[in-house]
């Protein structure tokens, strides 16, 4: 007895033939990249459009696309050149800074006058929801003496100023949009830009297109009038087979294991280009083991970040010698760092009644992180701690470190100039709001040397200054330093003239698309 | 009872699982650590930047009226803003949603007509060769893990061959098809092994039935004994399994989106539960629990309009 007559399999076989015709139709589509689009892909999301409200990684990178400063730094040179400004003079107190405007105009064509720029700068400033002040922490006040001339008033000298006009979050923005259509309409979809680039489309949380912004004062640039979309993936793998495919062009934060697979792809140009960013771990000295300085030395000692760079970076970083990050003016390169020294470390922490401590270590899903929090542990567990992995998401990271819930943290951060100011602020100073940067570590002699070093303009005495801060805060291991890593970024070779900045820009507008 | 009465009692259902779900996500996003606030403003902003924003988007509230604004904005329609985007939530649902729909609808496509082919070779001769092989195979497509599959398959047939795109959504009905292909290839992998199983144990269970025997003895033909008799009773319990699958794979398409970067809402609930976009992972919760209920009424009515037998 058979219920399965044959003329039944027959009618699949048909339809299994018919499938893989379906198939065979479907490959015959060719994923054609246009040629006039630019496709950048960063794992760092865009959440807003204005300037003023977020220091978050992925805003950095879309600010500068859109709005442009007073001063800009040279992409080849890193020279300071002019920008909306097209010459200052400074008074000779150093207090004063005149700022002459050129015939520039925002995207819808109105021109850019110094009453915008006034009210640009004293948002950041003043604004409670200002998300990174800092910069303009010297400012007293920012006036129009005339529609073409801005004049800064600072408290006092401040040798870093122009070079803090510079910063991703100083984008002139235009007064009369914002007070007409509002603060959160204003920047909610396609805002007026003053940059070389301005809004197509913006779909939240996938992709932000750009078009190149007609009333650009760069005459000539962008230099291509592609389009370009600045896509968000989260997964490394995902970036990376895209990329192999030739569905983007331009690929932020390769993982270190894949960076030897994609130097031998023929159409890739993968670079790692000079960063100013630093690796380290955060040691919470607020409480237990680590307010001990002994217990903080024997941790630092026990760690070999020579080693540790070249197992995570697979050599492609160097070990950080100091508390600043490596490329920083007045980086003190003949530190000889915290020597590695497991034996000592060990007397040291037996010394200071902290061994047997339990350390709490926390550790975000990225590669990077895991492995330096499994490597520290190892290193820790060997002169005699308790380290244990605590598993966090970035929110609830930021809420542990912030509120000293914690005892050590693996992280990174860069600085947004070359100049220490804000690097120093940001990482070792107790009374500048960072808390060194949730470490609580808080040393007066370093924030008085923060405040000297602000002040001095002379440029052999603000390196004496630095050095002096380098060293006391890695002597008493304010963190530990691990490496300095560059930007790895993976380029199509058809694009000529793009790059990454050590302050984190895209040169967008000085690409050109090749064959 | 009533189809209307079914639909009715479900409705009603419903209202009652929308407001279980609103507070008990709510309860849990707010309470999990984690600041909105500092990760819309990043890293430098100082406290008092943080405090701002809180107070600006009502967070420094008590959450007992945090939850009742909520509450009544809910009986308004108004599902709430996005806390990272200033946009209305539904907004981001409705651009989200295509693409996970689309994707939904392809998978069933594509694991259908395998399923019931297998299903039937398996079911032909039970422990023949060609269940065994069936069998093996089937757990084999099911013990794989959907990211590693992503993964290998992303780049065997995307990066080394070239047929088919690795992310992306595409433009226009081909390019769907186009773009969701190996997406949908992923998860139908481990779709069709859980359906097949089904489909072919009832199958096997229905061939001794006493309605078998009845319509032979009427003299009904083994072609008609098989589609008219055996295949309607024997789908039901593999119609239902397909119903939970579905309502699973609109909320829980989080990894095959991911791997494929496609724009779905398993890509928004990841990003929004990352970036504690409170009022998103409300939106999306309550978004998956009305398409759980909808999918079981439809299933439901399905399993009515084939077995006339079922009664409410």
């Amino acid at each position: 007895m058979n219920f399965w007559s044959r003329p039944r399999m027959r009618a699949m076989g048909l339809t299994l033939r018919g499938a893989t015709f379906l198939v065979a139709g479907l490959i015959a589509f060719e994923p054609a990249l246009a040629a006039d689009v630019i496709r950048v892909v960063s794992p760092y999301q865009t959440t807003t459009l204005d300037p003023m409200r977020s220091a978050a990684a992925g805003n950095i990178e879309t600010y500068g696309q859109l709005y442009s400063r007073l001063v800009r730094r040279n992409s080849e040179t890193g020279v300071l050149e002019p920008g909306l400004a097209e010459t200052w003079e400074v008074s000779g107190d150093g207090k004063t800074y005149t700022f002459h405007l050129r015939d520039a105009q925002f995207s819808d064509g109105s021109p850019i006058t110094a009453a915008d720029v006034a009210f640009s700068l004293e948002r950041i400033r003043g604004d409670k929801k200002s998300a990174y002040p800092a910069p303009l922490s010297s400012v007293e006040s920012v006036t129009a003496a005339d529609p073409k001339t801005v004049v800064v008033q600072l408290k006092s000298a401040f040798a870093p100023f122009l070079g803090n006009a510079e910063i991703w979050n100083m984008g002139i923005v235009s007064k009369a949009d914002v007070e007409k259509r509002g603060e959160e309409a204003a920047f909610a979809t396609v805002p007026v830009t003053s940059g070389p680039y301005e809004v197509k489309q913006w779909k939240p949380n996938e992709k932000l297109v750009l078009e190149p912004n007609p009333h650009y004062w760069r005459k000539g640039y962008p230099k291509s009038d592609a389009t370009v979309e600045l896509i968000e993936i989260a997964s490394p793998e995902t970036r990376i087979a895209m990329l192999k495919a030739g569905e983007i062009d331009v690929v932020r934060a390769v993982p270190w294991a894949q960076i030897d697979d994609l130097k031998t792809v023929e159409t890739i140009d993968m670079r790692l280009e000079p960063s100013t960013t630093i690796y380290m771990t955060l040691l919470n000295h607020k409480r237990e083991p680590f307010s001990n300085l002994q217990a903080r030395q024997a941790a630092g000692m026990a760690i070999d970040n020579e080693a540790m760079a070249k197992a995570i970076t697979r050599g492609y970083a160097e070990p950080a010698n100091t508390t600043l990050p490596g490329s920083v003016d007045f980086h003190d390169k003949d530190y000889p760092g915290i020597p590695y020294d497991p034996a000592k470390a060990k007397e040291l922490l037996a010394e200071s009644g902290m061994a047997g401590h339990e350390v709490k270590i926390l550790a975000t899903a990225d590669a990077p992180s895991q492995q330096t929090a499994l490597l520290i542990q190892a290193q820790w567990q060997a002169i005699g701690l308790k380290p244990v992995i605590v598993n966090v998401d970035g929110g609830a990271w930021w809420d542990a470190t912030g509120k000293g819930d914690y005892d050590a943290a693996a992280n990174w951060w860069y600085n947004e100039t070359p100049d220490p100011d804000l690097a120093v602020r940001w990482a070792v100073c107790g009374t500048c709001g960072s808390n060194s940067y949730n470490t609580f570590y808080a040393n007066p002699k370093v924030d008085a040397l923060v405040e000297e070093g602000t002040k001095e303009v002379d440029q052999a005495k603000r390196a004496e200054i630095y050095k002096e801060i380098q060293k006391i805060t890695t002597d008493e291991v304010a963190q530990v330093p691990l490496y300095y890593a560059p930007n790895a970024v993976a380029y199509a070779k058809r694009l000529e003239g793009l790059k990454l900045t050590p302050s984190l820009q895209w040169t967008l507008e000085e690409t050109t698309i090749g064959q | 009872m009533s189809l209307l009465q079914l639909i009715a009692r479900r409705l009603l259902q419903l209202i009652g699982v929308l407001a279980g779900i609103s507070l008990v996500t709510f309860l849990l996003v707010h309470m999990a650590p984690g600041d909105p606030a500092r990760l819309l403003a990043g890293e430098r902003a100082s406290a008092e930047t943080i405090a701002a924003i809180r107070s600006q988007y009502g967070l420094d509230l008590p959450l007992w009226r945090q939850f009742l604004t909520y509450l009544v904005n809910l009986l308004s329609g108004d599902i709430g803003q996005s806390l990272r985007f200033q946009r209305p939530v539904s907004q981001l649902i409705e651009q989200f949603m295509w693409p996970t729909l689309f994707l939904t609808v392809y998978v069933i496509c594509l694991a259908i007509p395998p399923t019931v082919a297998l299903a039937i070779l398996g079911a032909r001769r039970p422990g023949g060769i060609a269940d065994q092989i069936i069998r093996l195979v089937g757990i084999a497509g099911l013990t794989i893990p959907v990211f590693w599959l992503g993964i290998m398959m992303s780049r065997f047939f995307g990066v080394s061959l070239g047929w088919f795109p690795v992310s992306g959504y595409g433009t226009g009905f081909t390019g769907h098809l186009h773009h969701l292909f190996l997406p949908a290839m992923s998860t139908a992998i481990w779709l069709v092994p859980v359906l097949t199983q089904s489909l072919r144990a009832a199958l096997i269970e229905k061939t001794t039935a006493d309605f078998v025997t009845a319509a032979r003895a009427q003299g009904a033909t083994e072609r008609q004994i098989f589609w008219q008799t055996m295949l309607p009773n024997a789908v039901l319990p593999t119609l239902n399994l397909l119903g939970v699958m579905v309502a699973f794979m609109i909320g829980g398409a989080v990894i095959v989106e991911t791997v494929y970067a496609v724009p779905g809402l398993g890509t928004l609930m990841v990003n929004a539960l990352l970036g504690r976009d409170y009022y998103v992972v409300q939106g999306l919760t309550l978004v998956f629990a009305v398409s759980t209920v909808l999918i079981t009424l439809l299933v439901d009515l399905l399993t009515a309009f084939i077995d006339p037998r079922v009664r409410f």
